[in-house]
């Protein structure tokens, strides 16, 4: 039996309570701020002997020295001569633990008198009420750490049902930036999940949201870790390596040659898929891109109105229109517009089914601007290519990178992608049954002031309503205090690394105390405060560096590539699904068509994936006849066109 | 009564009779139980001093030189300096609880609790000696010759303390009050000091390092001639200063001691004696930080006493505040007073 580390006193001043007690230990003791502690009480209760599991929330340290005055006397002043008195002065550690659970737990009483022990695996266990998800044969513990005091190494295991699903879900990380918490947090956290989510519970996979720079661009890339990182991996059974199912979704740049990504490597673009969308899909969510003085009522009816009848549609017979419009691209619909102001300004008219002109050229305007303010992700063309909606893969990572897109793109990715998830998730058809969302920085997506947004919204209703679909979201932020309270509140469990000091001064940290709360202000890399629906107080514990590559060393190892040409970007594009494409191929193939064309052609491809690349990209070109010599004749001939005509070309009939 | 688990009910008599009282409370209601008609008396127990000084006048004594031919002082130390090293391996001291608990028609009955105990200094902090508790003695004090209710199996109890006993001159106690408190709080000290010398004997049998005793070491043949053991005496009731000595004493400065001279009182051992300046007293009184310190009398005992000397200034580190006594106290002495304090 192992001795005890410390004795359990109460004063009248200091008294236990059912959920707080004190004790003191020897001065080499391991307890320290975070250390789970079980006391065997004297007396038993109903037969039973009460045990009290409690985790260390605040410690004192003093000596019998009753002023300081009489340490500067002892000393005569001179703090030099202080480490030289013969004897130490009689000094107390004394710990303040919160209690965490009472067995028998009824009747609560306050904690007794006792001996005072270092909380062992089992006592770890049951003081966590693990004891009640981690039995065999319905196992739902997903490790999260270890937790570590003395010789004490257990691991700690959140439930899946409360982190996932669907008793509660979400999880939300708060920590300073550049300390590698939040990303290597939930790097680790997804790799634990999809080794120990219950084959029973269904299918997982995650879709994340990479919002600044190259954080998450290579989780499919391995990284370096030590032993003993590897020896935390072996313990929480969790392969240590880099995520096998990874896919890319990044827009173009708004050139369109190249993917803006940081992962444009060459080496690197293999499972890097073009997201690119057309106007059906941007019409959608036109609100998110519109602030509230461009969707007043009126424009917004009219936005209907096209939505419902214009798009995707024959439209024709209107009198004020000079020819028939089939609405496919933001191409399509500038061509309908300008036909139908010209039709109004002809028939000298100020309002078209009962929107008024003004309104037309306001939302003509609005429309218009989104394709060039979302170049790269909105087509003109109307070409798509999307995530794969439908057939998600298990245990698969989606990775969309808007890291470096403008704000509008970024708000209009997360929109749609999010809203597409859920429709999926609703009708059961995404490819799988549970999906993590990860999002950072959501004082910038779900901030607790400020005007409502549309990605707001969405993340409420995630938060909210999620888990009953299987769409969980894994969020994080630098401070929790400026998210809005119904996301962090609606996060079953949190996670926090070393906070600022001005961010634990804020009423939310107030249930912690303040030895906690210095705590979490000093955390090493690599140590996390957990909050977790079956733990009754916040727990500390160590997680491994993730194993994939970081997003600084990938960058080095990885750089970008440089702007290309037209003709580069095409070889570089088409090589990936046939290694016989050249450059001097493309060349070739850049010097006959127009750039629009060009681009429009390899899109085509790159979302076909066809077996004869070369002939289908040749494919897409409307055909040239070849020039033929000049025959030796008096007769005149027309000279042969060295280009096709450009397309939609006004004069071409 | 009963709300706390092993708590005798007062319905088992021969288990009350049994248990013997280890606290006042406790006393009073004993007391109460086997002595018809007394009344019981709710006073917090002192050390004793409310209840009169049982100590001898201030006296001046002169002084029976051991070293050289003139009473002198000389420096061993200098407490400006960081304090050196010492050699005192355990501290003893010994406290006492006093207070009357009941009287039978003004006759005080006294519940007196002694304690001693050493502590020992193991990488500059104090701990038990060899993890003991400390010894510990409580008794009733009687004047049974007032008090004739007093049952039988008490009056031979060895746990009471007959006080009305006369003393040397035949004389029996009055009975006055204070009178029979005084000898009462005289029985206490007597015990207490019969505790620390047990102590201090086994101390000097067994133990290699030095002993810090609280108090004269004289009472004890084999403490007295222990190299082993040394007095440390903060009260100056008796002082050895007779004549020439007295302007010595009173002007040594921190870090001086005096000539070493002889204590032999009448009925004690002779020891080597010597005071000793432990603290600066300029703006003091004249015995702020003097202390007398007793060592076995040998070839040596002038290097032994500046040796000693030494460990006695260095002592004074950390202080003994808030005790009174801190300008003599070392903080091994305190401690261990507060040890008893708290676990006696």
């Amino acid at each position: 039996m192992t001795a005890p580390l410390g004795r359990v006193v109460a004063t009248e001043r200091k008294p236990n309570t059912p959920h707080e007690f004190h004790f003191w230990t020897a001065l080499d003791s391991p307890v320290g701020i975070g250390t789970i502690v079980r006391v065997d009480g004297a007396n038993p209760i109903g037969g039973q002997v009460p045990h009290i599991y409690g985790i260390v929330v605040e410690g004192f340290s003093y000596t019998d020295l009753q002023t300081p005055m009489h340490d500067v006397l002892g000393h005569d002043g001179s703090p030099a001569n202080a480490g030289f008195s013969v004897t130490e002065r009689a000094e107390i550690r004394l710990y303040s633990a919160a209690v965490l659970r009472q067995i028998p737990e009824e009747p609560l009483q306050p904690v007794p008198m006792g001996e005072v022990f270092l909380a062992e695996d089992e006592d770890v266990a049951t003081a966590l009420r693990m004891d009640g998800y981690l039995r065999e044969g319905s196992n739902t513990g997903i490790p999260v750490g270890v937790y570590r005091a003395g010789a004490t190494d257990s691991v700690i295991y959140l439930d899946a049902d409360f982190l996932l699903g669907p008793e509660a879900a979400h999880l939300n990380i708060s920590g300073m930036s550049g300390l590698a918490t939040k990303t290597s947090a939930v790097e680790w956290l997804l790799a634990s999940v999809f080794a120990h989510f219950p084959e029973s519970k269904g299918s997982i996979a995650a879709v994340c949201f990479n919002v600044k720079g190259p954080d998450l661009c290579y989780l499919d890339q391995p990284g370096q870790i030590d032993d003993r990182d590897r020896a935390l991996y072996e313990k929480m059974g969790v392969r240590a390596g880099p995520f096998e199912k990874v896919t890319y979704y990044a827009p173009y740049t708004a050139k369109g040659y190249a993917l803006n990504t940081l992962r444009s490597n060459e080496e690197l673009l293999d499972n890097v898929v073009p997201l690119t969308w057309g106007l059906r899909e941007v019409l959608q969510f036109a609100e998110v891109l519109l602030n509230k003085d461009d969707i007043d009522a009126k424009a917004d009816a009219l936005i209907d109105f096209i939505t419902e009848r214009v798009v995707n549609r024959k439209f024709d017979a209107d009198p004020h229109l000079s020819r028939e419009h089939t609405v496919q691209s933001f191409g399509d619909l500038e061509n309908w517009f300008r036909d139908l102001l010209r039709g109004l300004e002809r028939a000298n008219a100020d309002s078209w089914r009962t929107h008024h002109i003004a309104t037309i050229r306001k939302v003509r305007n609005r429309l218009s601007n989104i394709s060039t303010r979302c170049a790269g992700l909105v087509t003109d063309s109307g070409e798509v290519s999307d995530l794969p909606f439908g057939s998600f893969d298990d245990r698969a990572v989606y990775v969309v990178d808007v890291a470096t897109l403008e704000e509008d793109a970024q708000d209009l990715i997360f929109a749609r992608v999010v809203s597409k998830l859920r429709e999926h998730l609703e009708r059961r058809d995404l490819g799988v049954k549970h999906l993590i969302v990860f999002v950072d920085e959501l004082n910038k997506y779900a901030p607790s002031d400020g005007q409502d947004t549309y990605v707001r919204k969405m993340l409420l209703d995630i938060a909210e309503r999620g888990r009953y679909l299987g769409l969980v979201l894994f969020s994080a932020q630098q401070f929790r205090s400026q998210v809005h309270r119904r996301v962090v509140g609606n996060s079953g469990t949190s996670l926090f690394g070393r906070m600022d000091s001005d961010e634990l001064a804020t009423p939310g940290y107030a249930v912690l105390s303040p030895a906690t709360r210095t705590k979490l202000a000093t955390l090493e890399k690599g140590q996390l405060m957990v909050r977790h629906p079956h733990f009754t107080q916040p727990i500390f514990v160590r997680f491994p560096r993730p194993a994939v590559m970081q997003g600084r060393d990938g960058a080095e190892r990885y750089p970008q590539a440089a702007d290309v040409t037209l003709e580069a970007a095409l070889y570089r594009s088409l090589r990936l699904l046939d290694p016989s494409v050249s450059l001097s191929w493309a060349k070739d193939m850049v010097a006959l068509y127009d750039e629009p064309e060009i681009l429009r052609a390899r899109n085509a491809v790159m979302k076909a994936k066809p077996a004869k690349v070369k002939a289908y990209f040749e494919s897409q070109f409307r055909k040239i006849v070849p020039s033929q010599p000049a025959l030796a004749t008096t007769s005149r001939s027309e000279p042969a066109a060295l280009k096709p005509l450009p397309l939609g070309d006004p004069y071409d009939v | 009564m009963g709300h706390r688990v092993g708590v005798i009910p007062q319905s088992s008599e021969r288990g009350e009779r049994e248990a013997w009282p280890v606290s006042a409370h406790e006393a009073r209601r004993f007391i109460q139980s086997h002595v018809p008609g007394c009344t019981p008396v709710d006073a917090p127990p002192g050390d004793g001093d409310i209840y009169g000084r049982s100590d001898e006048p201030p006296v001046m004594v002169q002084p029976s030189l051991m070293e050289g031919t003139s009473f002198r002082a000389i420096r061993v130390a200098d407490p400006r300096t960081v304090r050196g090293s010492s050699g005192f391996g355990g501290f003893l001291d010994g406290t006492q609880q006093i207070g009357i608990v009941s009287h039978m028609g003004g006759i005080p009955i006294v519940w007196g609790t002694v304690s001693a105990a050493v502590r020992v200094r193991v990488d500059r902090r104090l701990v038990a000696w060899q993890r003991r508790a400390p010894t510990v003695a409580r008794r009733f004090y009687v004047p049974i010759r007032y008090v004739d209710a007093i049952p039988v199996e008490l009056r031979h109890d060895g746990r009471v303390v007959d006080t009305g006993v006369p003393d040397a001159a035949g004389k029996f106690p009055s009975r006055h009050p204070a009178a029979l408190m005084e000898r009462a709080v005289q029985r206490i000290q007597q015990d207490r000091e019969l505790l620390e010398q047990e102590l201090a004997e086994e101390w000097c049998g067994s133990e290699e390092g030095v002993l810090y005793v609280d108090g004269s070491i004289t009472a004890n043949g084999s403490v007295a001639g222990s190299r082993r053991a040394v007095g440390i005496i903060k009260s100056h009731r008796r002082l050895y200063a007779e004549g020439d000595a007295f302007e010595v004493i009173v002007g040594l400065a921190a870090g001086e001691r005096s000539s070493i001279f002889k204590v032999s009182p009448r009925t004690r051992q002779a020891v080597a004696s010597w005071y000793l300046r432990v603290r600066n007293a300029s703006g003091r009184d004249a015995l702020f930080g003097l202390v007398r310190v007793e060592a076995a009398d040998g070839e040596d005992i002038t290097s032994r006493a500046d040796e000693i000397s030494r460990w006695v200034v260095a002592e004074g580190s950390p202080l003994a505040l808030p005790d009174g006594r801190w300008d003599k106290m070392a903080y091994g002495i305190r401690d261990t007073e507060e040890f008893l304090r708290a676990i006696s």
